[in-house]
């Protein structure tokens, strides 16, 4: 017998999805065949079998979460003594695999019904009966089970977004209803609250995968960095003739140029001139840490959410290489079929919210990241040049920056100099090699 | 003083001033109210003056007293030939106790501006209180009012106490001279100190129980450890007794409370009282009349001063605007016998009945170095987690300074914590905390100074 433990998947991934299984108890698997697509918070993984054998046992079902380190399957092999090692914790059968917070009742006492406690230290008890809140109801974000000061502030949060009203009535002022009795062995005084008005019942889904990923992750740089966003407009007009004029050519080369590699083009002087931009905050130790490496991020619509992928080292790559490059990971990332280091690691993140449709937005940096820049969609627009009112193919910017880091008048400087590249993008060939 | 009657407005009124009443009173006024205290003696109520600390008071004198009389003293080198005890001067230090800490609670009430009034208190109405006082009758409309009027030994129909020859536990510890043999009637902490504390100076005691088992849900194994402890001072134990049928006098009767709810007029203003007296409240103290709240003894609840001053906090704050409630998982018990017990929780019995799957890890004493250096290896670490995630749910320890140790086994379960959670901290040593450790790891199946698990 052999167990195959869900193994580190990288960059921090500490659960995933079981997306499908591709094999069933009692087939034979060879070494390497793909027996399993997990789900991880960023992309579709799929794990090749470690051993040849016959699939004993199938821990984790589709659609359940396991986490690293839990046995997924066992194998029985034909080989002995081949260095697999039998868990020795195989009773720790993780608790993900049921909402946990409210245990089950134990086997041995089917007929008691007291329910069982919430494990939640006493000053979260009394920050959830101020907030109304049912702590059953509370999912616990550690793996014990506890339930966090956080949890419950984020259920506040989430019940408040919602609009439901929380599980007990509003907070009961100083002539509050009596809602419960306490003396043991006493009749109970009737409840005298008015009848709330029942709504239409709601849906309410899990936040799984890639979804729960990036809530998560807006949740943590929305929290922790404080936002700004500079805005401007700049002339696109010399920025698609270039784009027309290079075109042909590239499509020659089977290259399809749209304007992001152009932009990643521009952009990267313009992190050289400003590393500050190219930079990220060390939280813990109050230290600004500048990037040598140029890893451009790019947000990306994929049908279950954003994705960003990374062009690595993209002061590296010519115009062309930018081009095809990103034409692969966009697809990948659309397809899910990343592998993580692509997703992951980007020093700066371009936001093509005119791709998306969209003329202009605040976006939000992509922690720890220090700044992203979101460029809008190429619009005929009236304006006004030495007194004349002409019309001009004209494009919104957004920077939004983080402003520990960055000043107002810095973001200005960095976004004049990058309209000055956009309108005048010959000055490329100053710098090049 | 006026005369007539004037009403005075105020803004928080509070009946009663015992360990319920002054700690409402006190956190009241740190919310910024004003608060006007009524109470026909000193602060400090029952628990101050007649119950809890002079109890305590007198078994620590007597127990210094007993310690120095035991051939364990011997065993340690110790030779005091001539020891002996004068019951006066042991009431008068126990006085001296009392009146320091009446003191510093008198200071407290007046340094947070609490307007202390003498007097008793009854319902006019929803609105209005009279209390009778020395100095005549007053009248006061209050926002806000918190009822801790506590409670009273439990009246017994045939049996009137005269406080000579029938006698209530607090008449007991006030007794001038000490009788050659004393009866006590009762199964609780109350009669077990009350016996432990005058077999200790010689007095001849029969406990009587009225059931067959003392302490009611404590572990046997634990209370075994007392009752011998009870045996080893010469306390004679009846049980299965009939109040009617004990004949010996003087006896001390300890059944149990009864709320101070009679004289307040409650049916006036329709407050709902249960059956046995008790003001019904909910979580967050309140009664069922708006804006009159009710805490501790009163409300027929347990008779423990540790309730009546959490519930005294949740009232106070909850009146304050504060949404808060009384919600503590566990309360832990004390009796101050020889060994000392104390619980918290769940008993192993009670936890399986809740529907726990539980996993139980004991320690002797014996097997403890701190226990052994202070010569008292009498004693047992009692520890109940649910076997499913390891959370400790309840505490039965005995020996020496059992009483404060149960502080940290009351912190582990309200936080949740497990028996990897207490494997896992460091104890001092020697110490008779270690006996948790142990116990925990017991029930791991790891302790390392016992042979197997018991």
């Amino acid at each position: 017998m052999q167990e195959f433990k869900l193994p580190d998947l990288g960059e921090g991934m500490h659960e995933a999805e079981i997306v499908q299984w591709l094999v069933k108890p009692g087939d034979t698997i060879k070494l390497d065949q793909t027996m399993v697509k997990v789900e991880t918070d960023k992309a579709v993984v799929e794990i090749p079998s470690p051993v040849a054998g016959r699939v004993a046992e199938i821990r984790f079902q589709d659609g359940q979460v396991a986490k690293v380190g839990d046995v997924l399957v066992v194998f029985e092999t034909s080989a002995k003594g081949d260095g697999s090692t039998p868990s020795q914790d195989s009773t720790a059968i993780p608790a993900t695999t049921q909402p946990a917070g409210k245990p089950s009742p134990s086997p041995t006492a089917q007929t008691a019904t007291t329910k069982q406690r919430v494990l939640a230290a006493p000053a979260v008890r009394k920050l959830a009966f101020e907030l109304g809140i049912d702590l059953e109801q509370v999912t616990p974000s550690n793996p014990n089970g506890r339930v966090t000061i956080e949890d419950v502030r984020a259920f506040d949060e989430r019940v408040k977004a919602a609009s439901i009203s929380p599980v007990s009535p509003a907070p009961a002022a100083e002539h509050g209803e009596v809602e419960q009795i306490a003396p043991q062995a006493a009749p109970s005084i009737a409840l005298r609250a008015e009848q709330p008005v029942t709504p239409a019942q709601d849906e309410r889904q899990p936040l799984t995968g890639l979804r729960k990923r990036i809530a998560e992750h807006m949740e943590r740089s929305w929290r922790t960095i404080p936002h700004a966003t500079a805005f401007d407009e700049v002339d696109g007009g010399a920025l698609a003739a270039l784009r027309e004029a290079l075109k042909p050519v590239a499509e020659k080369r089977d290259v399809r140029l749209t304007y992001i590699p152009l932009f990643i083009k521009l952009l990267i002087p313009l992190l050289k001139e400003f590393p500050i931009f190219n930079a990220s905050l060390d939280e813990e130790r109050r230290e600004i840490i500048y990037k040598r490496s140029y890893h451009i991020g790019v947000a990306t619509a994929s049908p279950e959410g954003l994705l960003v992928p990374v062009l690595r080292n993209a002061d590296r790559l010519t115009l062309l290489e930018i081009a095809s490059n990103l034409e692969r990971l966009v697809e990948g990332a659309k397809k899910r079929t990343l592998p993580l280091p692509e997703l992951s690691g980007s020093t700066f993140t371009l936001n093509n919210v005119g791709s998306f449709g969209g003329s202009s937005g605040t976006p939000i940096i992509n922690h720890p990241e220090v700044a992203i820049l979101a460029v809008g969609r190429l619009q005929d627009k009236a304006v006004v040049q030495q007194g004349i009112v002409i019309v001009r193919p004209m494009m919104p910017l957004a920077l939004s920056f983080d402003h520990r880091l960055i000043d107002g008048a810095m973001a200005g400087a960095f976004l004049a100099r990058f309209k000055e590249l956009v309108e005048n993008p010959q000055q490329l060939m100053l710098d090049m090699v | 003083m006026v005369v007539g009657d004037v009403t005075t407005a105020v803004d928080v009124l509070i009946l009663g001033a015992g360990p319920g009443g002054y700690v409402a009173a006190i956190r009241a006024a740190q919310l910024g109210r004003h608060v006007t205290l009524v109470d026909q003696g000193p602060p400090g109520g029952a628990c101050l003056h007649q119950g809890c600390i002079p109890l305590k008071a007198l078994l620590s004198a007597t127990e210094r007293y007993q310690q120095t009389r035991q051939e364990e003293r011997a065993a340690m080198g110790i030779h005091a030939e001539t020891v002996s005890f004068d019951w006066a001067a042991m009431q008068a230090w126990k006085q001296s106790v009392v009146d320091r800490l009446v003191e510093g609670v008198r200071r407290l009430v007046a340094g947070n501006r609490i307007e202390y009034v003498h007097g008793t208190g009854w319902f006019i109405n929803t609105q209005e209180v009279r209390v009778e006082g020395e100095y005549g009758s007053h009248r006061f409309k209050f926002d806000q009012c918190i009822i801790a009027t506590g409670s009273s030994a439990a009246p017994l129909a045939d049996l009137p106490y005269d406080g000579k020859q029938v006698l209530t536990p607090e008449q007991a510890l006030m007794m001038p001279e000490l009788p050659a043999t004393l009866s006590i009637v009762g199964d609780d902490y109350i009669a077990l100190e009350l016996a432990t504390l005058f077999a200790r100076l010689g007095v001849e005691i029969k406990l009587f129980s009225p059931g067959e088992q003392l302490l009611a849900g404590v572990d046997p194994a634990a209370l075994r450890l007392v009752q011998a402890g009870l045996c080893k001072l010469g306390v004679q134990m009846v049980t299965k007794a009939a109040i009617d049928s004990i004949t010996e006098r003087p006896v001390v009767i300890s059944q149990g409370v009864c709320p101070n709810t009679s004289g307040l007029h409650l049916d006036t203003m329709g407050i709902e009282v249960a059956a046995n007296g008790g003001i019904m409240v909910n979580t967050m103290q309140q009664s069922s009349v708006p804006g009159i709240y009710a805490i501790g003894d009163c409300t027929g609840g347990r008779a423990l001063a540790s309730l009546s001053t959490k519930q005294a906090k949740v009232a106070a704050e909850a009146l304050s605007g504060q949404r808060v409630q009384f919600a503590p998982l566990v309360t832990p018990l004390v009796v101050h016998t020889t060994p000392e017990l104390a619980t918290v929780g769940y008993s192993a019995e009670e936890a399986t009945r809740a529907g726990y799957n539980i996993v139980t890890g004991r320690f002797p004493l014996t097997a403890n170095g701190r226990a052994l250096t202070l010569g008292t290896d009498n004693g047992i670490a009692l520890l109940i987690a649910n076997a499913d995630d390891g959370a400790l749910l309840g505490a039965t320890l005995v020996g020496p300074r059992a009483g404060d140790l149960i502080g940290q086994a009351t912190l582990a379960i309200e936080m949740g914590a497990t028996l990897t959670d207490l494997s896992e901290i460091l104890y001092a040593h020697p110490g008779l905390s270690e006996t948790l450790l142990e116990a925990a790891e017991n029930a791991l199946g790891r302790a390392i100074h016992v042979l197997a698990k018991a």
